[in-house]
């Protein structure tokens, strides 16, 4: 650590790829805390966690008993363990007993994006709920025709305030807070919604992932979707070699498909694509036709094969977009994670380790963009993945019962995660155990306990 | 409450990032242009060397520097991009000398992260497109149309996310990039892209290559006929093209700059991380490459751009060390080496830290910097204002006038010095023993006050009294001639030079005489009215009975000529003079002093200056097309007047108090800086005025290649800068933080030192130690040691304890007294809860931590409970650079971001939350990365000015800025801050930059406007602007133009 603060110093590494060093290698140590406690007042499974996107300091947690709570997770409450031991009990929490609280299960709390005046809940109950934080008394109601099971805002939105749902519904609703009804509904899943996500790039761009397996596109300036993810659309052949492209224009469409599943299963495939030179057969059809063409075909009537298009075989439980709003991870009942290029659509075709999955619930992944990890929830195990070879790098074991949802603070680096357990588990870079035994100390300790 | 802050640059960005060589200023000139972080130099080559032009301030951090040249022009545009996605294409204007903005634009993303390798702007060899490398996995491209315009901008996936290197190809028919790059299994490898500008795509290259050297980090484009690049590596150099492979190993060294030699491309000078500099050549038989070779040539500073100029001299420009220019000759020197340096530029980055101290006990503070890295490594003494170094000194009362004079016309030296008083004229003259005596000058009239005196032709002197000019010659010393004033009328002002003297008389008569061999010949004699004009006179006075005038004519080499005119109150005006017209343009009245001033030219290193005697002693220069005010660190001068004697070449003789100095002056220019190289690179400075001594801690790099470093603690004596003793600390062993503190109940001033194990296998150092020294006849002796359990990052003088950082925690310990009378330092008291506490500051019992990514807080010390307490803390993710204390509720930090904030204590907080919350108040982006705070300041404070009593605080930065910031009253804040964004009107940004956007404080979350801190460097600006501009500002203000200029004059006497 000297060392590189030494050379951030004198100015031989910048800044910023200091910090990105620092919390890598913070990241990479990242084991259960020693000296950091979230006491959980739930009393039924944590299905949802997030920290505020302004301050980074609060938490915000939903779980089955109807009730959710919020903590401050910098200034701790209280100290245990001669100090060494900080404690977070919740803020404050509003469960069945608050009289306009939920009914059932709270699937879904997220704060509201520009400040933390605000946050908003989603049930079984069939309810959204928007709460106010400082009087916490809910200022907004949405009915939903069925369950609700996931609730995003977008964190770039400056001219809408959409709270978009996934339900038992097929389709996607978007509630307005600034009116108070709903703006839209998007239709084209075919079951229900379990997975909802608001693009990084663009705040008119919305992904749903459905219980039908299909990841859809949706800018909600727009009616209908543009874009369904497929599965077996792989990257490979999307940028020809200059010695084939003349050629490539003559060689019929049909061949790509063919030459694309040579290399499946290939770790980080686009980095290599052409190493062994069998890209020479490759065709155009990839990316420049089909991204222009693809805009004007999304209108209502997409091609009904386009439209039936899978990500993954059975529901989509999980979705998340990278920071940098490039990439796509998607995890499914089938226990698949997938890496989706968002600009061309393709599966990435990275193949990570095989996991288990919960099939029944919608999972909540987090990624660390700094490290290229992405955080899933396998059953009772928390795993850290690589996100470019596919690999395992970390595994959380803590938890007794399934994992459900995770937050990552880039700030702090942080994990927390929640489960069916009850327990919120923060997971933070290792600190020696500074329990400082020289010789003056033994002594402060007695001026310290009187 | 320090919450209005004033940033002010005392001291310059040095840290050379980038520089290019083109035809720039015309199609027949080669001009050098130099990017020092966020300024550009624009430099002529000439047959003298370097002259500079233009230097110009960027409202940005520059990213990349590029000259290109656009179809159908005859000269090079610049292009340059910011680290904030801003770019601009600048042109020359020949017409004023000015750069004109030919595009500017953004070129941020949404999408994508930004790049940790650096940001990369290249331009196509045949101009059809600009790139650039902002964001992983993304590469920009703006196209040019066939006129040369700039087209909309779009991005193309690059598939390669760790990106080393791009450039462009020569000789491709479409624009061709080479990519070099790392993989995930950390293999690095090269492929080429073409650039598809219809379809906004990439289309594979005509070549790839795997598996390079695992230290390549640089390509170098070959331009025709051979083509292709060259990749550089730590152990091999490769030549690579679609039909040619050539490799050769070299000595293992990291090159990090590159110039081009032949505009054939086959020569390459490379500079190394260890100052060396070799010449890479291509050998080649027609177009076909046949192999590589390479030289040493010899040592230059460690280079981070190199050059080409003309005629085998070749710029260095460094960010470690200072900046050369050097020539490369033919045959080598008696040590083997090539390179002559012929000239340097100084460059204090990166300034990793500093201490105020004042030497001289004079009241005016001197910065010493620990400067540069590696062998470049130094410490650099900065002091303001002009020295003047006394060689003589006779105490001697009412001193009205002083002249030098020649004993003959040829003699280069002064003998004689005239020294008028109100009613007699001494004569001092060097002796044989080198002396200063009074003698006699027989044809001098002694009894009354000398107007003027000055040597003429024919060995001959004149001397003006108030009714006579007389004649005397040189060596008889006798009386030749007089002509004496009308009757009734006595002589008040005179002047002459060696053939002319021109006197006014009372009632306002102007004669006119001329000097030939022993006659004085009156050749005209006029009436003047009151309101005549004054062309060339030299001398002048008394004029309009109120006010005590003084004009001067001022020719400066380069440069415009000037006329300045000193009034009786301090103030002085100046005009600029048109030769041929006589007319006098552009006024413009500064403030100098408060007593009447007294101009006089003198000539130091074969330039004229002005010296304006008052209470205030300033040197005038012209620099850059400018007027420069310079002080001069003397109290006060009633008097001075040039005497180059035999004895005391180029030195002043100088009048003031009671006294009659003879010294000589520096250097004149604002900053003063002396240069200590250390051969090795200091870290952390500290000064004991006790002993009288400076402690550094400091390492050296064995040898160049091997990664060994010896680390020591060292003491050098504070007027010599000779190390006096040096304590060499363990291996593995790292000097963190140094302090000169006394403990409670110990008269002694110990020397205090925080170590780190910096052990290979470890992330972070668990082990260090605290070493207590005290200095003993000049050497270092230690007293005691305490081992600590990680890195002691800070250490701080706390109430006659010792306050140390240690990894996450603040440890207090106390001086403790054994029972065999020897000292041990013991702990008291610790506070956990931070990530690294990296930098401390305290202030009675409150202590201010910096952290490493957590802002800053605020800890307390309960003497009742001997314990550290947390009080309040800023909840904000900054990752801090350094921390100080303004006052007793407002703190000052940097961040890695290069901005700044001001944190408030919130005390009277309603809700314990309120109060446990450190309240942002202000916040700037700086644009510079801050190494240190420090309290003090570079400028002698007089009690009586305003300025006197604002608090400053000095920061040293990477690039080599010193900088102050000073607190100021609030409505001088609200006064400079409507005037601040009236300039922002009037002053436009160099490529259209905008000055808002840039010191608006910036970080990966957020972009917010300043607040609460002015930018000096542009408020500044308003004393250079035009009279026209400045009136256009005052009306905007609501404030004179005259009372606008008092205030920012006041101002720039903070640094």
């Amino acid at each position: 650590m000297w060392k590189e603060i030494g050379d951030r110093e004198m100015g031989k590494i910048r800044p910023n790829s200091f910090s990105s060093q620092i919390k890598s290698n913070r990241i990479s140590n990242l084991q259960l805390s020693n000296n950091k406690d979230i006491v959980s007042p739930h009393r039924g499974s944590i299905n949802s966690l997030q920290v505020d996107l302004t301050e980074g300091r609060y938490l915000l947690s939903g779980a089955s008993d109807a009730s959710a709570a919020v903590y401050d997770i910098q200034r701790p409450t209280n100290y245990e363990g001669n100090g060494l031991i900080a404690k977070h009990k919740c803020l404050f929490s509003v469960d069945k007993q608050h009289g306009k609280g939920h009914k059932y299960a709270i699937s879904s709390a997220i704060w509201y994006p520009v400040d933390t005046g605000l946050f908003v809940t989603g049930s079984y109950d069939h309810y959204i709920k928007v709460w106010d934080t400082n009087s916490t008394q809910v200022v907004m109601n949405f009915k939903m025709p069925g369950k609700v099971y996931r609730t995003v805002m977008s964190p770039l939105a400056t001219s809408h305030m959409l709270i978009a749902a996934g339900t038992e519904d097929v389709q996607v609703r978007l509630c307005d807070i600034a009116s108070g009804a709903f703006a839209h509904t998007l239709s084209g899943h075919r079951d229900g919604v379990m997975a909802v996500e608001w693009s990084t790039s663009s705040e008119w761009a919305l992904i749903t992932g459905g219980c039908d397996g299909a990841i859809r596109f949706w800018d909600i300036r727009r009616a209908g979707c543009f874009l369904v993810l497929d599965q077996s659309q792989s990257q490979l052949g999307w940028r020809p070699p200059v010695l084939a492209r003349s050629a490539a224009n003559k060689v019929s469409v049909s061949k790509s498909l063919s030459a694309g599943q040579n290399s499946l299963g290939k770790p980080r495939a686009p980095q290599k694509k052409y190493a062994n030179g069998h890209g020479v057969k490759q065709s155009t059809i990839g990316r420049v036709p089909a991204k222009s063409s693809a805009r004007q075909r999304l209108h209502p009537g997409m091609l009904s094969i386009q439209d039936r298009a899978t990500a993954h075989y059975g529901a989509v439980t999980g979705l998340k977009v990278t920071d940098d709003g490039m990439y796509l991870l998607s995890a499914g009942s089938d226990s698949r994670i997938k890496l989706w290029d968002l600009e061309s659509g393709y599966n990435t075709l990275v193949n990570f380790e095989m996991v288990r999955l919960q099939t029944s619930k919608a999972i909540q992944l987090a990624i660390s963009q700094e490290t290229a990890q992405v955080f899933v929830p396998c059953m009772t195990v928390v795993k850290a993945f690589d996100i470019w070879s596919g690999k395992m790098s970390l595994a959380f074991h803590g938890h007794y019962e399934s994992v459900n949802c995770c937050w990552f603070s880039s700030q702090d680096q942080e994990l927390y995660t929640g489960g069916n357990d009850r327990q919120i588990l923060v997971w933070s870079p290792c600190e020696p155990i500074t329990d400082d035994m020289d010789a003056g100390h033994t002594k402060d300790q007695d001026n310290w306990s009187d | 409450m320090s919450t209005w802050n004033y940033v002010v640059t005392a001291h310059k960005p040095t840290n050379v990032t980038h520089s290019c060589v083109g035809n720039f200023s015309s199609p027949q000139e080669l001009n050098l242009i130099v990017a020092k972080s966020t300024r550009i130099e624009i430099h002529l080559l000439t047959s003298q060397g370097l002259q500079p032009m233009l230097d110009v301030p960027i409202y940005g951090r520059i990213a990349s520097l590029e000259l290109f040249r656009p179809h159908g022009e005859a000269q090079d545009f610049l292009f340059i991009a910011t680290e904030r996605y801003k770019f601009c294409v600048l042109q020359w204007d020949t017409e004023t000398s000015e750069l004109i903005t030919r595009a500017m634009g953004d070129v941020s993303d949404r999408i994508g992260r930004p790049t940790d390798n650096g940001q990369i702007g290249i331009i196509d060899p045949d101009c059809r497109l600009i790139g650039l490398h902002l964001y992983d996995g993304l590469f920009k491209v703006i196209p040019f149309d066939n006129k040369g315009q700039l087209k909309e901008a779009f991005n193309i996936r690059l598939e390669e996310l760790q990106v080393l290197d791009i450039k462009f190809l020569y000789g491709c028919l479409k624009p061709t990039i080479v990519v070099l790059y790392q993989d995930n299994k950390d293999a690095r490898h090269v492929k080429t892209y073409e650039v598809a500008l219809k379809e906004k795509d990439f289309v594979e290259g005509p070549w790839s290559q795997n598996n390079l050297d695992n230290g390549a980090d640089l390509l170098i484009p070959v331009p025709p006929p051979l083509c292709g690049v060259l990749i550089v590596g730590e152990e091999t150099i490769v030549y690579c093209s679609a039909n040619a492979f050539k490799a050769i190993p070299i000595r293992p060294s990291i090159t990090k700059a590159y110039g081009r030699v032949d505009a054939d491309g086959s020569r390459y000078l490379l500079g190394d991380h260890a100052g060396l500099l070799h010449l890479l050549v291509i050998t080649h038989e027609k177009e076909k490459v046949t192999g590589l070779k390479i030289e040493l040539l010899g040592e230059t500073s460690i280079a981070s751009t190199i050059s080409y100029l003309d005629n085998a001299v070749v710029f260095i420009g460094s960010s470690y060390g200072d900046s050369q220019v050097i020539k490369l000759n033919p045959q080598p020197d008696a040590k083997g080496s090539y390179v002559e340096v012929l000239d340097r530029y100084v460059n204090l980055g990166p300034i990793v830290d500093f201490c105020v101290v004042d030497i001289e006990r004079q009241g005016q503070g001197q910065v010493v910097t620990c400067s540069g890295a590696y062998k470049d490594g130094s410490l650099r003494v900065v002091r303001n204002g002009i020295g003047i170094n006394e060689q003589a000194s006779v105490e001697l009362q009412g001193i009205k006038g002083m002249w030098s004079l020649r004993s003959s016309t040829d003699d280069p030296f002064a003998t004689f010095l005239v020294v008028s008083f109100i009613s007699e004229t001494r004569i001092l003259a060097m002796n044989l023993e080198d002396e200063l005596e009074e003698t006699e000058i027989e044809g001098f009239n002694s009894q009354v006050q000398t107007l003027f005196c000055h040597d003429a032709v024919y060995n001959q002197f004149v001397q003006v009294t108030s009714n006579s000019v007389r004649l005397v010659s040189s060596i008889s010393r006798e009386l030749l001639n007089e002509w004496n004033a009308p009757s009734g009328y006595s002589v008040n002002v005179a002047t002459a030079n060696a053939t002319q003297v021109l006197l006014a008389t009372g009632g306002g008569h102007l004669v006119y005489l001329e000097i030939g061999d022993g006659t004085l010949t009156e050749v005209k004699h006029a009436q003047l009215s009151m309101k005549s004009h004054v062309l060339t006179l030299t001398h002048w006075s008394n004029w309009e009975g109120r006010l005590f005038l003084d004009l001067f004519f001022f020719a400066p080499l380069k440069g415009p000529p000037y006329l300045l005119c000193a009034l009786g109150d301090g103030h002085l005006l100046n005009f600029q003079v048109n030769m041929s017209s006589g007319e006098l343009t552009d006024r413009k009245k500064v403030s100098l002093g408060t007593q009447p001033i007294t101009l006089r030219t003198f000539s130091s290193k074969n330039t004229t200056h002005v010296f304006a005697a008052s209470d205030r002693p300033t040197v005038i220069y012209s620099s850059n097309k400018k007027l420069l005010y310079s002080n001069v660190n003397l109290k006060e001068v009633s008097h001075m007047c040039p005497f180059n004697s035999a004895a005391f070449p180029d030195s002043l003789a100088i009048a003031k108090e009671g006294e009659l100095t003879i010294g000589t002056i520096d250097d004149i220019q604002k900053l003063h800086i002396r240069t200590i190289p250390l051969g090795e690179h200091a870290r952390r400075i500290c000064h004991q005025e006790q002993s009288r001594t400076f402690a550094i801690c400091s390492l050296k790099n064995r040898s160049s290649a091997d990664e060994s470093e010896m680390h020591f603690v060292r003491l050098l004596d504070d007027q010599t800068y000779d190390f006096t003793s040096t304590y060499p600390l363990d291996i593995y062993e790292y000097g963190c933080s140094i302090l000169s503190c006394s403990f409670s109940d110990d008269p002694n001033v110990y020397y205090c030192v925080g170590t780190a194990y910096v052990l290979p296998e470890e992330n972070e150092p668990t082990k260090g130690r605290i070493l207590v020294f005290i200095v003993e006849d000049g050497k270092l002796q230690l007293i005691t040691e305490k081992e600590t359990k990680g890195a002691v990052y800070s250490l701080n003088a706390f109430n006659g304890k010792l306050l140390a950082a240690i990894n996450q925690k603040i440890q207090l310990y106390k001086w403790m007294l054994r029972e065999d009378g020897t000292r041990e330092i013991q702990s008291e008291c610790g506070h956990h809860g931070h990530i690294l506490a990296l930098y401390v500051q305290t202030r009675g019992d409150f202590i201010v931590v910096g952290d490493l990514m957590k802002s800053v807080s605020l800890l307390i010390y309960k003497h009742e409970e001997g314990a550290i307490e947390e009080r309040a803390r800023d909840y904000n993710a900054n990752w801090m650079s350094a921390v100080e204390i303004l006052d007793d509720d407002v703190y000052l930090g940097a961040e890695n971001n290069f901005n700044l904030l001001t944190v408030r204590k919130n005390s009277e907080g309603a809700t314990d939350e309120e109060r446990s919350r450190l309240e942002v108040v202000g916040e700037y982006h700086l644009g510079e990365f801050v190494n240190r705070f420090r309290h003090g300041s570079l400028v002698m404070r007089f009690p009586d000015s305003e300025v006197g009593q604002i608090p400053t605080v000095i920061f040293g930065t990477v690039n080599g800025v010193i900088g102050v910031i000073a607190s100021l009253p609030h409505e001088q804040y609200e006064f400079l801050d409507k005037l601040q964004s009236n300039l922002r009107k009037v002053i436009k940004g160099v490529g259209g930059l905008s000055h808002e956007q840039w010191r608006s404080f910036n970080n990966e979350k957020r972009t917010s406007e300043a607040k609460y801190f002015l930018d000096g460097d542009l408020i500044e600006l308003f004393l250079d602007l035009s009279r026209g501009k400045m009136e256009e500002v005052s009306k905007a203000v609501g404030v004179s133009v005259e009372e606008i200029s008092k205030k920012v004059e006041e101002l720039t006497r903070l640094h």
